[in-house]
């Protein structure tokens, strides 16, 4: 069963790199988006999925048994959600602003702070 | 009147009264010498946390370097009061001239290798200012890149061998580190620390290959060329190897490099000096050649040679610093250096000629001259060892054309027709007569009353070779001598005399300057720079894409590197047991809503169908938390999935109609699946090592009883890591709030347009 989770966990990387490979910026935030979800998998997975049980205690003897889940884990992965979720949100936004301002989505035609070099020795002059 | 004018006015100060600085030091100097013992020290502190003292040690070595140091210093000082006298930068020179005076002092003078070091490097740089002193010319500022590459180079060689020293002594010392004896000669770093040595003396000192600079530095103003770069700079490479020498005099490794460098450089620059027709750049060949003598010298085994060393180094400060001098007045007359054009100047110019001839005598090594001595040392020295044959042949070589250049110095340029063209040529000032005038009778002097001079140069001459029995200097005369000299002169003479049929042959070996050592450099650089902005193109491309597909690459070959190497054990990946699950069908199916969500990301190309992929991915990550006993981020993760639908309604028009740019699919998708693969490597070797579960025990146990909280997730987010939380939250407003304005532009542009 784990080797499955693991199998899908690394099919999500790899699905996220060849997103964020891409020349379409849209993609590329997804891409990145979905590279943080896989992050969070790992990160929990890496508690091990032993059990069933949440970390709910009624009394004292309760935290002693092994059988409750990893909390420790769970709370790194809440914060990462809702990081990466703010995240996203202003990566659509910023990449909206982005494409308004410079007319399409292709992430090659973005190197306004890298202009090409048109000697080859010295470095290109920059536009405003 | 204009501000340039009154730039002019204010720089054209005589200068002659700065003079007065090197002449004190050497009065005082002299004085000095003759009242206190040998050898002085002083020691102060500096950077003492780093054991870095301002440690002074002098003695009859640096004794001689600063009789000479500050001898020629003056006269070059009073030269140049008279060659820049219509300079508008005189005053920058002079400044440069004083520097490097004080750069020289502590180089010889200092004990701490660092500091020694130090201002080894500063004189290096002031070399680089005054060679492109005139720096609207474009080939004395390439010249004065070429010497700064070039002794700046070796300089760092130089460093790196002092470090191996200190490490290898455990002393900064430049005394204690030659007196240190066998556990520095059996160590074996040794062989590095020579060469790394030798590179550092050698560049400095323009020993083959790296000769080509010298020449080239006669783009500097002629007073810092006879200070620089004959009688002073370029004579602490041989400084240093003397140093070192009676430390490893006994190697054979010193011995083979410094005897077999030592030749080529002299042969070969006597060789090249047949090639120029610029009468400085003769000069400065024939400086190379007496270095190259010099180095050849101190490699020689035996105890005569310390004495030739330092005999002949002095002789040809005192002989070449008048030739410069000379060389500079015939400039500064006629306008030209050329000896095509040069001819027949002793009506006009008989001072200059008779100081040219007086150096030349010593430098042609004739009886009654300083000269004269030196050769008679070095004679002495080549007797009382076995050396090669070719060497001998070699060194008779050398001395012929030393008394050929003599010749073109003293005789070629003033003897003959006159030229027509220098017809209101007239004699120079006083002041750039009277310092080759001096420095040459001085040389002439010192062997006709040697009671002067002798007890240093024989003092130094010890430090160089301890325990040797040196008895004194004054030229017996010894027939031997007499025979040698007498043949070189003969040698000498017909090359002077067929010297334009050798020029005319060896400058028509064009090959030379195609693939000679200075070719070569500037190759090098020229190449470098090609490397560097081809390394620039393919690099820094610009194209973000690229830039991701290089990052992941590079981490991707660490990870196999580290993988391969054997950091990460791979021998628990199979052979660990997988835990078990009741809840087997809902993982399995969150695990599938992953995956296929996940595959078919990259075949979509819709935007809210992309959108809806990575939902599958996030309601699939959702589930399994849910059956994994975290149902605390489940909801959570719900949530922000179903908010995120909100979001992207809002934003997504923005983006209108996705366009397929053409890519390097392929390629991409191999990227995507190493790294695919890395990762699952990655999480198997997580799951083959046991789960270190003590943290997560301590908030469980310490939840109930000291945050009063059931709930041990929420008990870390909100009271154990409550900053973490904190932040957290606050990137959510910061991200609220940077991207509000960001959207009230585009809602603006949208209601414009």
């Amino acid at each position: 069963m784990t080797l499955l989770v693991l199998l899908s966990i690394s099919i999500v990387v790899a699905a996220a790199v060849y997103l964020s490979l891409s020349r379409d910026l849209f993609r590329v935030v997804i891409g990145l988006t979905m590279l943080g979800a896989a992050t969070n998998l790992i990160v929990f997975a890496a508690g091990r999925f032993a059990t069933l049980t949440p970390p709910l205690l009624t009394t004292v003897e309760d935290a002693q048994a092994a059988a409750v889940a990893n909390p420790l884990v769970q709370a790194l992965v809440l914060t990462a959600i809702v990081i990466s979720f703010a995240l996203l949100c202003f990566a659509l936004v910023l990449g909206a602003r982005l494409r308004a301002q410079a007319g399409n989505d292709d992430v090659k035609q973005m190197h306004a702070t890298e202009p090409v070099a048109w000697d080859s020795v010295k470095p290109p002059e920059l536009e405003n | 009147m204009s501000h340039a004018d009154a730039r002019v006015g204010a720089t054209n100060r005589d200068m002659l009264w700065l003079a007065l600085i090197p002449s004190g030091l050497f009065i005082g100097l002299v004085w000095a010498l003759s009242a206190i013992a040998l050898p002085w020290q002083l020691q102060l502190d500096w950077v003492p946390s780093l054991g870095v003292g301002l440690d002074w040690y002098i003695d009859a070595l640096s004794a001689q370097f600063l009789v000479l140091i500050t001898g020629i210093g003056t006269m070059v000082f009073i030269y140049a009061s008279g060659y820049m006298a219509h300079d508008a930068n005189a005053g920058r020179f002079f400044l440069l001239l004083l520097l490097f005076m004080t750069a020289m002092v502590g180089v010889v003078s200092a004990d701490h290798l660092l500091v020694l070091f130090l201002f080894w490097e500063l004189t290096s740089l002031i070399s680089f200012f005054l060679v492109g002193f005139k720096h609207t010319d474009e080939q004395a500022r390439a010249s004065a890149r070429q010497a700064l590459f070039i002794t700046l180079g070796g300089g760092l060689a130089l460093l790196a061998a002092f470090i191996l020293l200190a490490q290898i002594t455990g002393t900064w010392s430049l005394q204690a580190i030659v007196a240190s004896g066998p556990e520095l000669i059996e160590d074996p770093r040794l062989p590095a620390v020579l060469m790394l040595l030798f590179i550092g003396c050698f560049t400095k000192s323009a020993q083959f290959p790296f000769h080509f600079w010298l020449p080239n530095a006669m783009s500097a103003p002629t007073p810092a060329s006879a200070y620089l770069h004959s009688a002073t700079m370029v004579k602490l490479g041989i400084y240093l190897l003397a140093r070192f020498d009676p430390a490893f005099n006994e190697l054979l490794l010193w011995e083979v490099s410094l005897i077999g460098i030592g030749t080529i450089t002299a042969v070969w620059a006597a060789l090249l000096a047949l090639r120029e027709r610029d009468l400085k750049r003769i000069l400065a060949r024939s400086t190379v050649s007496a270095l190259g003598t010099l180095v050849l010298l101190i490699g020689l085994p035996n105890e005569e040679a310390a004495l030739a060393v330092i005999a002949f180094l002095f002789a040809h400060a005192l002989y070449k610093a008048p030739l410069f001098f000379v060389a500079g007045n015939i400039d500064h007359a006629t306008g030209t250096r050329s000896i095509d054009h040069l001819m027949g100047l002793r009506r006009q110019m008989p001072f200059t000629m008779v100081a040219a001839i007086l150096a030349s005598l010593s430098m042609a090594g004739l009886p009654l001259s300083f000269g004269y001595v030196a050769k008679d040392v070095v004679t002495t020295a080549k007797s009382g060892t076995d050396l090669l044959q070719i060497v001998s042949y070699g060194l008779l070589f050398v001395n012929s054309i030393a008394v050929a250049v003599a010749a073109v110095a003293a005789i070629r340029v003033f003897w003959g027709p006159a030229n027509p063209a220098f017809a209101r040529v007239r004699e120079v000032s006083w002041r750039m007569l009277l310092p080759p005038l001096l420095i040459a009778i001085v040389g002439l002097e010192f062997e006709l009353m040697p009671a002067f001079t002798d007890p240093l140069l024989v003092d130094a001459a010890r430090v160089i070779a301890p325990a040797a029995d040196i008895g004194d200097l004054s030229a017996d005369h010894s027939i031997a001598t007499f025979v040698t000299v007498a043949e070189v002169l003969v040698i000498g003479l017909v090359l002077f005399l067929f010297w334009e049929q050798l020029h005319r042959y060896l400058a028509g070996l064009a090959r030379l300057d195609h693939y000679g050592c200075a070719a070569l450099f500037e190759r090098l650089l020229a190449g470098l720079t090609r490397v560097a902005a081809w390394h620039t193109k393919t690099l820094q491309h610009g194209n973000l894409s690229g830039y991701m597909r290089l990052t992941l690459v590079v981490l991707l070959l660490f990870g196999l590197g580290a993988w391969l190497a054997g950091d990460v054990d791979g021998s628990g990946l199979w052979a660990s047991s997988w835990p078990a699950y009741e809840q087997g069908w809902a993982l399995l199916a969150a695990t599938v809503l992953i995956s296929a969500g996940a595959l078919a990301a990259p075949f979509v190309y819709g935007r809210l169908a992309l959108l809806m992929v990575i939902g599958l991915v996030g309601y699939g990550s959702a589930v399994l938390f849910l059956f994994a006993g975290a149902p605390d981020v489940a909801f959570t993760q719900f949530m922000v999935e179903t908010v995120l639908v909100v979001v992207a309604a809002a934003v997504l028009p923005h983006y209108g109609a996705p366009s397929r740019y053409p890519e390097p699919r392929l390629l991409n998708a191999a990227v995507a699946v190493a790294a695919g693969i890395a990762t699952f490597i990655l999480l198997a070797h997580m799951f083959s090592v046991p789960s270190d579960r003590s943290l997560a025990e301590w908030f469980a146990t310490n939840s109930l009883p000291e945050a009063h909280g059931r709930n041990v997730v929420n008990v870390i987010l909100v009271d154990f890591r409550a900053l973490d939380t904190f932040g957290e939250i606050a990137v959510v407003a910061f991200s609220a709030l940077a991207a509000w304005p960001l959207l009230r532009t585009m809602r603006k542009r949208r209601r414009t347009s």
